[in-house]
């Protein structure tokens, strides 16, 4: 028997069905050739996938890094196949009992490693992952441990699209069987687009039972507001960064009085790079929602290395710009609505005679809406443009309404319900449309969760979220008035597109759905510090059933709900109530001595 | 035989005022081998106390990092958390003498001792505290007219009295550099220590007063050398006060700041014939290796509990570190106010035995003393109602009836307290 034949002989006993596969399929993705300390080496299209000096001594080094993080009983999966030396070395440095699966992306890269390198006396220690993503996703799931990603980044290039393919499906499951609470708290813009969003997303996260604080620096607007006076351009930005800059402590003070297990900023939160490299040297995992435009607003380009986890609304060009500026880990979490403040409703008689028309604008004076809304004035509907920032609005002054004052949330939706055809343009500061654009704003959403009908200037991003089906798309702004006139007249079409995208709302765009996609992001990240909490791993059931190594908290650990988390603090607490008299055993005094040191707070601020 | 273990987690200061407990411990339990305990960092000066046979480190730090591991596995951090007590390689203790009350040393106490004696000695979660730690507690909070100093109270919590010899630390052979054992070692200098630090930026005397001082010395004491003191944190004030100085008196100026370990300082002290400053933690280093020390006491510091241990010492007490009347009230304000002037040229003058009767009119000046119950300062020739009262409050803390907590109040022993 040669190599093939032995390791097909290996595989038809862990796994028939794949061994069947094996036979079914040719190789010839990897081209082998000598490494000159004479193993074989694979390379594609000229690139090597192992070293083509030593591929044993590389893996070595590889599996060392990798085994630094990794920790005893986790389900370790590998991404990036090759002719598996980073595997085999894996296995030398790693607890006997973690799990070490691989993902095998491709029978023909498959097979050509099986015809070269031997499984023998290793191969029996890994179970092959293959399917399509979902299947992939749900074997590994189904070992029911954490799950720790390891990337061989040179085998992992070869398939890019289908790691990333498992990757989604593999946080869409985890997102699914979370059943463990995080203590998270968001940190919120003094002012602007993004607080009502920080507003919504407090409310996601509680609404998935998450233990949530919010720092809302709204309320220090008026304060901040008020240094607008100062006439000294320099001296009131000097000012202004300064009042920024103590925010910032106030945030890390907050921090340090209960530290929580994720600090979530939302874009234009008031945290420093000083206050940021403070939290992570107290081990506070950090994220930013960036719920902007990254070619207009790019103070991103400063604090890119500030925080752990980037989370954009923008794809492909976006997401390389980070990755190129130094970010460790950037996602792209499109935005979303709130169903339970974004929904339909009913208008009073005196509501419906101020807000019902025909068309209507909500929004602000960009440039692009100033030159194209004149066109909607004068034909046979009624047309309201609503939202502040239109000063000298010109044509557009007998149409604005309160007076351009700005419109607050439950105003807006219940303009959305009374409007017939609501116009949804983007914000540009050209002409037109945003050749760039991509990303889609929250009105989208928000419309669609109140089940309103919508007319949108297209995106390329749009039709991942929503499909035509559902909303009106004009692609050049000439095709704006005749979609109007087209919808007006079939109010029985406008109808069950609103509910279609009202639908999609609820089943995939709430920010619940996006603050789930956000903590299993990081939880496949941080397996051990968020992963492990969400998958329940603190709660008193779990801890209970990992404490064979120290019985004497079996009693302690009981004496919890199953399903609460529990936490030094927690286990101190319960040891102090239970009395002065109490004699303490040696485990509960090195609770409280541990406690006594946690409460520390010295040197935080 | 079974060992003692005397607990002191505080810091350098309280360290040195553990001296005098130690030394009567050790005269009353002339066989007992005593264990000390106490912060990681200052562990090479508690190698220097005698009387005491192992000193242990304890390690915050390690307690720290522990304490925010990753806490999904809670059993192994109690593993870890024991494994750490286990590298420490304690031996058995018959008792742990503990001297501070926080929880912290507390809980060090019962995983270490199963007999307590000090705080905590009723159990590890009891509120109640013996007489003497009650009284210690109160006496912080609330100052009152106390005259039991704080070394001397800890003696009191270890069920001992004030040591007839105060006890003092003498450093052993260290290596110094070359141009400090120059320093140390030759000339007939009378050497004045300095002590820069201070901790606190609010308890830090100005460098202008030291530059003052300095001139002082090398133009009225011929033989004067001053030797500035403090740790890595003084170093940029040391410099700028030299470079503050005229060139001309730097020959007689040795700049020390952040160059010595404890043991070096000891070692330096020890050649020291006055040492002078605000900070007491060197303070009482200094006085412990022999020095005379005169104390510039402005902010928290108070004479009467934290004032240098022995007799022939002198504070200057700010009076607005208190009611100008009574020093047994601060005021807020005294904590964060500098005072307005510096006793430079009446130290100068206590220098060389030639104090006049005026003391300027922010400061007092207190002289140390010392009888059976212990240190006290007077501030003139007559001991006041006060220190005349150490000996009422000794037999009551003392007596076997104020081990029953219950009705123990201690406000009715320290005068000017409300109760």
């Amino acid at each position: 028997m040669n190599v093939f034949q032995k390791n097909v002989a290996m595989l038809r006993c862990q796994d028939p069905a794949l061994a069947s596969q094996v036979l079914d399929a040719t190789g010839g993705t990897l081209s082998i050739q000598a490494a000159k300390s004479g193993v074989p080496t694979a390379v594609v299209n000229n690139r090597s996938i192992h070293s083509a000096y030593d591929p044993l001594r590389e893996a070595e080094q590889w599996a060392a890094h990798q085994a630094n993080d990794c920790q005893a009983g986790e389900a370790l999966v590998v991404l990036g196949v090759g002719l598996w030396y980073h595997v085999e070395a894996l296995l030398g440095k790693v607890s006997q009992d973690s799990i070490v699966m691989i993902v095998v992306p491709c029978l023909s890269e498959f097979v050509d490693g099986l015809a070269v390198r031997s499984l023998d006396g290793w191969g029996e220690r890994v179970k092959w992952v293959w399917g399509d993503p979902e299947h992939m996703a749900t074997q590994v799931l189904q070992q029911g441990h954490r799950v720790r990603l390891l990337t061989y980044e040179p085998a992992l290039s070869l398939h890019l699209e289908l790691y990333d393919a498992f990757r989604f499906q593999l946080r869409e499951q985890l997102s699914k069987r979370v059943s463990g609470a995080l203590n998270i708290m968001v940190v919120g813009p003094i002012y602007g687009g993004s607080l009502p969003i920080a507003g919504y997303v407090v409310r996601a996260l509680e609404s998935l039972g998450h233990c949530v604080s919010w720092v809302d620096h709204s309320l220090h607007y008026p304060g901040y507001h008020h240094l607008g006076t100062i006439r000294d351009d320099r001296l009131r930005l000097t000012v202004q960064q300064r009042f920024s800059d103590t925010l910032g402590v106030i945030s890390l003070a907050h921090v340090a009085e209960d530290p929580p297990d994720i600090v979530l900023a939302m874009s234009q939160a008031p945290l420093s790079m000083a206050v940021l490299e403070q939290m992570r040297r107290k081990k506070v995992l950090t994220a930013m929602w960036f719920v902007e435009n990254f070619r207009h607003m790019t103070y991103w380009q400063q604090m890119i290395g500030g925080y752990d986890f980037w989370f954009v609304m923008q794809q492909a060009a976006c997401l390389e710009a980070f990755k190129n500026a130094g970010a460790s880990h950037v996602s792209y979490l499109p935005l979303a609505a709130d169903p339970t403040i974004h929904q339909s409703v009913k208008l009073t008689e005196q509501e419906r005679a101020e807000l019902e028309a025909d068309v209507s604008f909500l929004g602000a004076g960009y440039r692009n809406r100033r030159e194209m809304l004149p066109a909607l004035l004068g034909h046979e509907w009624t047309f309201k443009l609503w939202g502040n920032e239109w000063d000298n609005a010109g044509t557009l002054g007998k149409v604005l309404q309160r007076n351009g004052a700005r419109i607050d949330t439950s105003t807006s939706v219940k303009i959305f319900n009374g409007t017939k055809v609501n116009v949804n343009l983007h914000s540009y500061t050209g002409e037109g449309f945003d050749p760039d654009g991509d990303s889609v704003n929250p009105r989208t959403f928000e419309l669609a969760s109140c089940g309103a009908f919508q007319v949108i200037d297209h995106r390329t991003l749009l039709p991942d979220l929503f499909d035509d089906t559902m909303m009106g798309v004009v692609k050049t702004p000439e095709e704006l008035v005749p979609a109007i006139r087209k919808y007006l007249h079939e109010p029985e079409q406008r109808q069950v597109m609103a509910e279609a995208s009202q639908q999609r709302v609820v089943m995939c765009h709430t920010y619940a759905h996006r603050m789930q996609t956000l903590l299993s992001t990081m939880g496949l990240a941080c397996p051990d510090r968020i992963g492990a909490i969400l998958q329940g791993e603190r709660q008193a059931e779990s801890l209970l059933a990992r404490s064979r190594g120290c019985p004497e908290l079996a009693p302690l650990l009981k004496s919890f709900p199953k399903t609460d988390r529990v936490e030094l603090v927690d286990m101190a607490r319960t040891i102090r109530l239970k009395g002065p008299e109490a004699q303490l055993k040696r485990e509960e005094l090195l609770i409280l001595m541990m406690d006594e040191y946690r409460q520390e707070k010295r040197d935080f601020l | 035989m079974p060992r003692s273990l005397l607990i002191q987690l505080a810091r350098l200061g309280d360290l040195i005022q553990s001296l005098p407990a130690i030394s009567s411990l050790h005269s009353s339990l002339p066989d007992q081998p005593f264990d000390l305990l106490c912060a990681a960092p200052l562990t090479p000066i508690g190698k220097l106390f005698s009387g005491i046979q192992g000193v242990y480190p304890w390690e915050g730090e390690r307690w720290h990092d522990l304490a925010t591991m990753d806490g999904g596995h809670k059993e192994r951090l109690v593993i870890a958390a024991e494994q750490y007590i286990a590298d420490c390689a304690f031996p058995q203790y018959s008792v742990a003498y503990n001297l501070n009350n926080h929880p912290r040393s507390i809980v060090a106490s019962h995983l270490l001792s199963k007999r307590v004696v000090g705080a905590g000695d009723q159990g590890p979660l009891r509120l109640s505290r013996p007489p003497w730690v009650t009284y210690l507690r109160q006496m912080a909070s609330d100052r009152g007219s106390n005259r039991i100093h704080l070394a001397d109270a800890f003696c009191g919590v270890c069920g001992v009295n004030p040591p007839a010899v105060v006890p003092t630390i003498q450093a052993t052979h260290v290596d110094l550099p070359t141009d400090l054992a120059h320093m140390v070692n030759e000339g007939s200098w009378d050497r004045i220590g300095i002590v820069l630090g201070a901790g606190d930026g609010d308890r830090r005397v100005p460098l202008v007063a030291w530059r003052q001082f300095i001139e002082a010395c090398i133009d009225r004491l011929p033989n004067g050398l001053c030797v500035l003191i403090g740790g890595p944190g003084e170093r940029e004030a040391a410099l700028a006060l030299e470079d503050q100085l005229p060139p001309s008196y730097l020959s007689r100026l040795f700049n020390c700041v952040g160059r010595t370990s404890l043991p070096q300082l000891a070692h330096v002290f020890n050649r020291c014939q006055w040492v002078v400053g605000s900070d007491t933690g060197p303070l009482h280093v200094g006085v412990a290796c022999g020095a005379r020390a005169i104390g510039w006491y402005f902010s928290r510091a108070r004479v009467h509990e934290t004032g240098p241990y022995g007799v022939g010492h002198y504070v200057w007490q700010c009076r607005r570190s208190a009611d100008p009347e009574r020093l047994d009230v601060p005021s807020v304000k005294s904590v964060t106010q500098l005072p307005c002037s510096w006793p430079v040229m009446e130290t100068l003058q206590l220098m060389q035995d030639q104090h006049g009767s005026e003391n300027p009119t922010e400061w007092e000046l207190w002289k140390s003393h010392r009888d059976e119950w212990g240190m006290f300062y007077m501030n003139g020739e007559q001991p006041d109602a006060a220190v005349l009262q150490r000996k009422n409050i000794w037999e009551r803390l003392s007596a076997p009836s104020a081990n029953q907590y219950s009705d123990f109040s201690p406000h009715s022993l320290i005068a000017g307290c409300s109760s």
